[in-house]
């Protein structure tokens, strides 16, 4: 990649993207001229609405012996500003339906005790209000007669009625009460006018200029694809980024006309110091420029599969309501920024932004967020380079696009899915995994565990069939020899003590990780042992590999080589373990069965080299002692060399023994 | 001289019973451009004209064969190397209507890595040239249609490339935009410049072109001067050589779908 040349680019997209008057509309009127003239305009309706009430006078009228009395204390009701007229009507139920009166008052006895009945329209505002006013009026009344009893009785009213005393203080600095208001809008705001602000670019350029067809011209050009694209999202980033500053900043002045309005009414003194704000605003700051990178790239590729403006506008509202979404989250009570939160998308944002505003800053989380955030970013990038090919999408022959969201009818039946198909379930799944791992209500319960291979197992499987793909080849449905169960589970045997000096590895490597997956992980016990071994070891072995050695593998190896076909779905299976200390032992567990699957052409022996596996694990669970007394090995912390050197001799004999068991298979050999 | 040799593309196409089918859009083409000449590509529609071209002007990766630039000993193949020297133009390759034809200028000239004040004065002889200092610096979306082709020729001449290729130039324009085009070709080649150019129009390519080449089905039926062709068929003029040669061709085919 040339800077001069993305510099270039970039200026063109510019120049192209603000001469779009929608991107500026919502760039700069949204901001700078609706929210605050809606504020504006809302603030002074409520204040005309509410002194309409104070100053309006009242219809009430009376029913029983009370009315003189009643009428005097409605009079002296006027001393505190409420202002009655006693009406006189017939039919007083009547008259308040009509609306004609806004309340009336009943007096009654209830065992020997006088007792008013206020009779009001919850429906009318006015009636509501009438009720309020003449509820305190009574209470003043009741008040008065109280005293004068106590009195009556030789004693002080003062000491009767108040014991003792009770006063709050609010000892918390304006700042802060200020910031915990505010922590409930503005991550809000800030992330839909930032999804708002890239909203526009991001179909413009992607989709709008393939409708244009200013694409054949740009590639006219002597630029590469990653040049294209990296200007196009460094345009679409930097219009995101103004709109959300200029959203701030109209908020913030919005924020200051509504506090002076505050100040006016009360006389209280809210003068802020703002430098109690600066590294709030600094570290916001840099969460915005964060967050633009990730949700410019996401938007981006939504729009990358349209054809048109109208269709990308069409793929963005998905995306709009998953950010929504996702932001709501965050003002759920409870929900607290841990590491596990910090690494969700968008509420990690809108929690950071949150506790930065109530002055609770942690750095290292903070950098979790900000990483993350732009990881999420790049990954998307990355994939927007591999759907925006830009050959393919403009001569179109749709070998690799996804035909997910394509009509049905124009699909062809058979054949496996194509690998923009893979990309967007993997990336779907992804996402629905990272939501129910973070959502701690459901953490280490059978539901996460079920829900969680629901979508890996019901995904693949529904885009299969709306794709109308060969399902039998695209999952491996199909038999094999028993020579592959044989192979397949000595091999299994081997992977195993390979595992253990993997795993062992990688938390000498990532110590951190370990002690987070220690305490993340906690237990999977699910009641009986027979219950846990259908949970943790039958489910997943079905479900995974179903989507990992079925749907994933399949489409791979038809477009890519063989190596780089299971290297690649090993990789992507070990991250969908979504820690880095199981990724490397997860990655050789899925490489291992990868070769069977190939070579087998059949899911069988998979499942059942992974249930093997995940069943170790629930057998140790269970019995620790017998597992120890078979294989000490497996049960200690710490692997030593010696031991280290006897698995890894120990792992590879048993997997090439396994491995050559497959392979004598004759319909195997056939096949491949 | 462009030179490419056996350029092969291929697209996965649904067939019937629901199978795809590899299908040879360009098949084993082999050209020669040289500098000073126009050399006109004929054939039907779906012949494989635009595929060719594309993939000559580097906008498409061909399935198999390669294309370069060569002189003698010097050969430049990157890609960015031939877009260079190439300047591609098609009824495909619109502007961008926002910006000013200026500015589009202004821009291209920064990636194809000019100074700014060469690509100031190349702007100015190019407005002088096409008659564009009327309305160089409003926005594309405001121009005529014969405007809006003289702001794409100026697109292509920017970076004042040795070879042109033109994808169907007078498409769709009045007689007057058309000559302008054409006389734009003439003076070119006078330039020494090597032109590479499809059309429809026999008439136009009769009088315009030094050779012709003929597709069709993806492959050449037949190349050379016009009196090469009328020589080898026995037609009066290009229709007449087109229509035997294209009839000959699908005869072909269809014995041997047989």
């Amino acid at each position: 990649m040339k800077s001069k040349i993305i510099k270039s680019l970039y200026k063109k997209e510019i120049l192209d993207v603000l001469r779009d008057k929608k991107t500026v509309i919502m760039m700069l009127v949204i901001p700078l001229v609706l929210y605050p003239l809606l504020f504006v305009v809302g603030m002074q309706l409520m204040v005309r609405v509410s002194t309409g009430m104070a100053e309006h006078t009242y219809k009430v009228s009376v029913i029983g012996e009370d009315e003189a009395l009643l009428a005097d204390l409605m009079e002296s009701s006027a001393e505190e500003g409420d202002s009655f007229r006693l009406v006189a009507v017939d039919d007083p139920e009547a008259a308040l339906l009509a609306e004609e009166i806004d309340a009336y008052i009943m007096q009654t006895t209830v065992d020997g005790k006088k007792a008013y009945q206020i009779y009001y329209l919850s429906s009318v505002t006015n009636s509501g209000y009438a009720m309020d006013l003449l509820t305190n009026m009574l209470r003043r009344y009741s008040g008065v007669l109280t005293k004068e009893r106590i009195e009556a009785a030789g004693l002080d009213p003062e000491y009767i009625l108040q014991p003792i005393g009770i006063n709050s203080k609010d000892i918390s600095s304006k700042e802060a009460s200020a910031g915990s208001i505010l922590g409930m809008i503005l991550p809000f705001m800030l992330v839909v006018s930032l999804l708002l602000g890239t909203m526009y670019p991001a179909i413009d350029t992607t989709a709008g200029e393939r409708e244009r067809g200013t694409l054949e011209t740009i590639l006219t050009l002597p630029i590469s694809n990653n040049e294209l694209i990296f200007s196009k999202f460094l345009t679409v980033a930097t219009i995101g980024i103004v709109s959300a500053l200029l959203n701030i900043i109209a908020m913030c002045g919005v924020g200051v006309y509504m506090f002076h309005m505050v100040e006016q009414v009360n006389g209280a003194d809210t003068a802020f110091d703002m430098s109690r704000f600066l590294p709030a605003i600094l570290i916001g700051v840099l969460c915005v420029f964060a967050f633009a990178v990730f949700i410019s790239a996401m938007s981006m590729c939504f729009c990358a599969f349209a054809k048109s403006y109208k269709e990308a506008n069409n793929y963005m509202t998905p995306l709009m309501l998953i950010v929504m979404f996702a932001s709501f989250g965050s003002f759920l009570p409870n929900v607290t920024l841990t590491n596990h939160m910090a690494l969700v998308p968008v509420a990690n944002i809108c929690l950071l932004i949150r506790d930065l505003l109530a002055f609770k800053i942690n750095i290292g989380i903070t950098l979790i967020v900000l990483t993350s955030n732009v990881i999420y970013g790049v990954l998307a990038i990355l994939f927007l380079g591999k759907i925006y090919k830009s050959e393919a999408i403009l001569f179109g022959d749709g070998s690799t696009s996804v035909q997910i969201f394509e009509r049905r009818s124009n699909l062809k039946k058979g054949g496996v899915p194509t690998l923009g198909d893979v990309w967007l379930v993997l990336s779907v799944t992804a996402v629905a995994i990272i939501y129910i791992g973070g959502s701690i209500a459901l953490k280490h319960s059978v539901g996460s565990l079920i829900l969680t291979q629901f979508f890996i197992l019901s995904l693949p499987v529904a885009a299969v069939l709306y794709s109308k793909k060969d399902f039998a080849r695209t999952f491996r449905v199909k038999g094999c020899s028993w020579r592959a169960f044989v192979g397949g589970g000595i091999m299994i045997a081997g992977a195993i003590c390979l595992g253990v000096i993997v795993t062992a590895l990688a938390e000498k490597i990532f110590p951190e990780g370990a002690k987070m997956l220690q305490q993340t992980s906690g237990s999977l016990v699910f009641g009986s042992f027979f219950k846990t071994l259908l949970l943790v070891a039958i489910l997943p072995a079905v479900c995974e590999e179903l989507m990992f050695r079925g749907f994933v593998l399949s489409a791979f190896e038809a477009k890519l080589k063989p190596g780089v076909a299971i290297a690649l779905s090993s990789a992507i299976f070990g991250v969908y373990h979504m820690s880095i200390v199981r990724f490397f032992p997860t990655m050789l567990l899925g490489a291992i069965i990868c070769f069977v699957s190939y070579k087998t052409k059949s899911i069988f022996p998979g499942i059942m080299m992974h249930a093997m596996n995940n069943a170790l694990s629930v057998v140790a669970m269970f019995y620790p002692k017998a597992v120890c007394r078979i294989l000490p090995v497996l049960m200690k912390q710490t692997v030593n060399v010696r031991d280290g050197c006897i698995l890894l001799a120990a792992g590879m004999i048993l997997c090439i023994i396994g491995w050559r068991i497959v392979g004598l298979d004759k319909k195997a050999g056939c096949n491949s | 001289m462009l030179i490419a040799k056996n350029l092969v593309k291929e697209f996965e196409k649904n067939e019937k019973h629901n199978r795809k089918v590899m299908f040879r859009a360009v098949d084993d083409v082999s050209i020669t451009l040289e500098q000073g000449e126009i050399v006109g590509i004929l054939g039907p529609n779906g012949a494989g004209k635009t595929t060719l071209l594309r993939m000559l002007g580097n906008l498409m990766q061909p399935t198999g064969g390669e294309v370069f630039i060569g002189d003698g000993e010097q050969r430049l193949s990157d890609e960015r190397q031939i877009k260079r020297c190439i300047g591609y133009l098609s009824g495909n390759t619109k502007l961008y209507g926002r910006l000013s034809t200026r500015e589009l200028l202004q821009i291209m000239g920064d990636i194809y890595g000019m100074e700014r004040r060469e690509t100031e004065t190349r702007i100015e002889e190019i407005a002088k040239v096409l008659h564009m200092e009327q309305f160089i610096d409003n926005r594309i979306e405001k121009l005529s249609t014969g405007q809006t082709q003289r702001a794409s020729i100026s697109r292509c001449l920017i970076h004042s490339p040795s070879i042109y290729i033109f994808d169907e130039p007078t498409l769709g324009l009045d007689i007057l935009s058309s000559n302008a085009i054409i006389d734009f070709m003439k003076r070119e080649r006078k330039n020494g410049k090597a032109i590479l150019y499809s059309t429809h129009y026999m008439e136009e390519a009769e009088q315009l072109c030094d050779r012709i080449i003929l597709l069709a089905s993806g492959k050449v039926i037949a190349q050379g001067t016009l009196e090469d062709l009328k020589e080898q068929t026995g037609g009066e003029n290009l229709r007449e050589v087109f229509r035997t040669l294209v009839d000959e061709e699908y005869e072909q085919d269809e014995k041997q779908d047989n």
